[in-house]
């Protein structure tokens, strides 16, 4: 175990001045920060957030790990968060965050905890974790692009991905087999019930259930193509969602054991390229008090979303997640979202070269109620330039994403982040609470 | 450019140096044939997997095989309006079948004949597979035919025509049982010479192959009017219509040392001259038959996994195929005998439009189990083996 470096005293600012080694750092806690080029409206619940608010969580003894992306997951059972950091090459290292106890822990490597051999490496989690009632964490493996989907039964090549299990009560991974050969993982669901687990493959998008109480696998077929869609959810009935090639909404109904289709699209702008339409959705919240769940496009709408037990639910169309004028609506990177005990939706607009503002990441807060957006923090990108992660909220209402920075140039050469190659980034977990002061 | 905005679209990979490139012919596109709850003329799910296709004129025809316990479809979609334009429900017509995966033999007057595998029974026993004639109309409209079961208790495995279009040769499904059928006078007959003997059944068993993975998956007519396919173990036959015999070649197919039992042939094409290309399923090797004197040429593998599922000449003279399968993905290929050898253009990622989707979306084409060329040579046309399966077209340069 591993106490957090906490920063208590320093604040994000201090923080970032010691990475940045004096280059000039904008942060705007309070609303009083406008962007000439950003429509921020204001509203007054804001006042109270700062910079307080918001704390980044370090990682240890993984100086190799460079990132997540959406390997993140609450368990409400011990009140711990769990990431799964990458190396983007053969390493995954699983730290739990003990929210109760301020405290970071490294539970080990992937390939060592489930007994992987050197030829089933895995490049990451690409998964959600998801909890089951007593406390068992599901993810599952990938293999990471392109010498995965190409080499495959070549001796470098990727023999697959595996789907795991955490048990925190015996401090151990259980390795419940792959899916499809050669194929990895993009994202994975429970329903709590059954303890059925939903999952899509990479890179030909089919989707799966498995029982890991009989071993029983279910393939039900290829639902897109050129890109898989990353994200999948489930309702309060534990039905599945995931999106077709039209950006329709794809629901696994549990009760017939049946894929259902909606009729018609998600809402997308005016000009929203194929590209984005196929790519589905980038994010979601499940705001189960209010019985609806947010999500995000790869067209940057944001989306309310009634879900029914049978049958297709309402979608509401609230508007994309900022507007800069001049800049195409449909074109901002948004991988992550979490809903606040405020019910106000929080997401990082920035990263894979997509951004608002060059090379700056914006945190944003979404009234679904007023539709309002406000900019809170804007960071440059070797502070924070992405953050990826849904639908992570602790007993106490602090919201949780998986960040980065880019690591400026002058710092590259430092041993500790040689591993990280040319283009190195260093992983964080963000804690942000609006109601609250998380440091 | 695609790559390019491929590797952004790679939300999760830090840095994609992507070392490939997608096949971009200069007119290519993909039609959406698949649409699960669509007010659109679309295939529902399970039931579309595009098993057969020909093309005649404006008009790709397509037969499909359906998941067990479902029924197939015949389908029709324009090449100049790059849409599906009808479709049937076999089931409509014949009852209980569930695939039409023997491609289509033309006949005279226009005639398309194929043969189609029924639904096991409730008691898993299997069922009559039909012989059927579709014709169109000139909106692209088909008709189906029933013309009976040539061997009752057993599907249609694999089909062909000889030249005139006035009879066809089969084989049946599980059994393995060779087949003619006179079109004019409905009569049949049949043959056990190509029935795996006991003792291959038993060797088959050991490596434990089904009917799917041994019995020949297609037939060709030669120039003399014999009819060449494949048997177990690996090996090639024609039959002589003249004397009604059967002939084992001496060459045996091309195998990898330790395979020889999957081979299968699953894909032929005649050259211009007469020659015979084939596929082998077992290791994906390309062969040549030398006309005269039956001698086997293995021209080798384009990629490096099995299975050659499909050959269509194109107009510029290569000869264009499908080879692998799952677990790994299909690729294109051409194989000019002249110049280049083998070409692997990988999955084929063409842009399909449609009412909703007008501004294109790219459509990669993981699993695809059949190709055509049309009557002309300008259009290759493929077909995805998917649970939601569409068409991808392109359109072959004019030799210079």
């Amino acid at each position: 175990m591993k106490s957090i470096r906490t920063n208590l005293g320093l604040g994000i600012i201090g923080r970032r001045n010691h990475h940045l080694g004096g280059n000039r750092v904008r942060i705007f806690g309070l609303i009083l920060f406008s962007l000439s080029c950003l429509p921020v409206q204001s509203t007054s619940a804001q006042e109270s957030i700062t910079d307080k608010n918001m704390r980044f969580i370090d990682y240890y003894g993984f100086p190799g790990g460079s990132s997540a992306w959406n390997s993140i997951g609450y368990n409400p059972k011990d009140n711990t968060v769990y990431v799964g950091i990458t190396d983007h090459r053969n390493k995954v290292a699983l730290y739990i965050y003990d929210a109760s106890k301020d405290s970071v822990h490294l539970k080990g490597f992937i390939s060592e905890l489930a007994n992987l051999r050197p030829f089933q490496w895995q490049a990451k989690i690409h998964t959600k974790f998801v909890a089951t009632s007593n406390g068992d964490m599901y993810f599952a493996t990938d293999g990471g692009e392109s010498r995965e989907e190409y080499l495959m039964d070549h001796p470098k090549g990727y023999a697959g991905g595996f789907i795991m299990k955490w048990s925190p009560s015996e401090g151990r991974i259980t390795n419940l087999g792959m899916g499809l050969e050669y194929e990895s993982f993009k994202d994975i669901d429970i329903d709590t019930a059954t303890g059925k687990i939903y999952t899509i493959t990479y890179p030909q998008v089919h989707f799966l259930v498995y029982d890991p109480k009989t071993n029983e696998m279910k393939d039900y077929g290829r639902l897109g193509s050129g890109h898989v869609p990353r994200m999948m959810f489930t309702d309060r009935w534990s039905n599945c969602y995931y999106v077709d090639w039209r950006q329709r909404l794809v629901k696994y109904e549990k009760n017939s054991g049946k894929l259902v289709f909606a009729e018609n699209s998600l809402p997308a702008f005016p000009g929203t390229p194929g590209e984005h339409i196929i790519t589905g959705i980038t994010a979601f919240a499940n705001d189960e008090r209010n019985g609806v769940i947010y999500f995000i496009t790869y067209g940057a709408k944001v989306i309310a979303f009634y879900p029914q037990q049978t049958g297709i639910g309402n979608v509401v169309d609230l508007g994309g997640v900022i507007d800069v004028p001049g800049k195409e609506k449909w074109n901002y990177y948004v991988p992550n979202l979490n809903v606040g005990n405020n019910g106000k939706l929080y997401y990082v607009i920035g990263g894979h070269g997509i951004y608002a503002k060059k090379d700056q990441s914006l945190f944003v807060e979404f009234d679904p109620k007023s539709k309002t957006i406000k900019v809170l923090f804007e960071y440059p990108s070797t502070v924070f330039v992405e953050a990826t992660g849904c639908n992570t909220k602790d007993k106490d209402g602090n919201l949780y994403f998986a960040g980065k920075r880019n690591v400026p140039r002058s710092e590259r050469n430092k041993s500790n982040l040689a591993e990280l190659g040319d283009n190195p980034t260093v992983p964080f977990l963000v804690k942000f609470n609006p109601d609250k002061k998380v440091q | 450019m695609k790559i390019l905005f491929a590797a952004l679209l790679q939300a999760c990979v830090i840095q994609l140096s992507a070392q490939y490139t997608f096949f971009e012919p200069k007119e290519a596109f993909a039609i959406e044939v698949s649409l699960e709850h669509s007010l659109l003329k679309r295939l529902p799910i399970y039931r579309n997997s595009i098993s057969s296709l020909v093309v005649s004129g404006d008009h790709i025809i397509g037969g499909t095989t359906a998941d067990e316990g479902l029924t197939p479809f015949i389908f029709t979609a324009s090449l100049s309006k790059r849409e599906l334009v009808s479709f049937l429900d076999i089931n409509e017509t014949i009852p209980g079948q569930r695939s039409i995966r023997t491609g289509f033999s033309r006949g005279k007057n226009n005639g398309l004949y194929a043969g189609t595998i029924a639904n096991k029974n409730e008691k898993g026993e299997n069922q009559d597979g039909h012989l059927i004639e579709v014709k169109l109309d000139a909106a692209g409209a088909s008709a189906i035919k029933d013309l009976g079961a040539p061997v009752p208790g057993e599907g249609i495995f694999s089909l062909t025509a000889d030249s005139p279009g006035t009879l066809l040769y089969g084989i049946t499904y599980p059994t393995g049982i060779f087949f003619t059928y006179n079109i004019a006078t409905k009569t049949v007959k049949t043959f056990k010479d190509i029935v795996p003997s006991t003792q291959d059944l038993q060797t088959l068993s050991e490596y434990v192959l089904n009917p799917e993975d041994y019995l020949c998956k297609a037939l060709i007519e030669g120039l003399q009017g014999q009819i060449f396919g494949s048997l177990p173990i690996n090996k090639l036959f024609y039959f002589d219509p003249a004397s009604q015999r059967f002939h084992i070649f001496e060459d045996h197919l091309p195998e990898v040392w330790g395979r020889r039992t999957l081979g299968q042939v699953e894909s032929w094409a005649k050259s211009k001259d007469g020659k015979l290309y084939g596929g082998n399923a077992g290791d994906g090797q390309l062969f040549e038959i030398n006309p005269v004197n039956k001698k086997v040429k293995n021209l080798g593998k384009p990629i490096m996994m099995p299975r050659l599922r499909g050959l269509a000449f194109g107009r510029d003279g290569k000869l264009y195929g499908i080879a692998g399968s799952l677990p790994g993905y299909a690729h294109l290929f051409s194989y000019n005998p002249n110049k280049e050898g083998f070409s692997d253009y990988g999955n084929p990622q063409f842009t399909m439009k449609a009412p909703g989707i007008e501004q294109g979306i790219d459509w990669r084409g993981f699993q695809l189990g059949t190709i055509a060329s049309s009557p002309d040579g300008k259009y290759i046309v493929m077909g995805e083996d998917e649970s939601l399966s569409h068409l991808l077209v392109f359109a072959v340069d004019a030799n210079k």
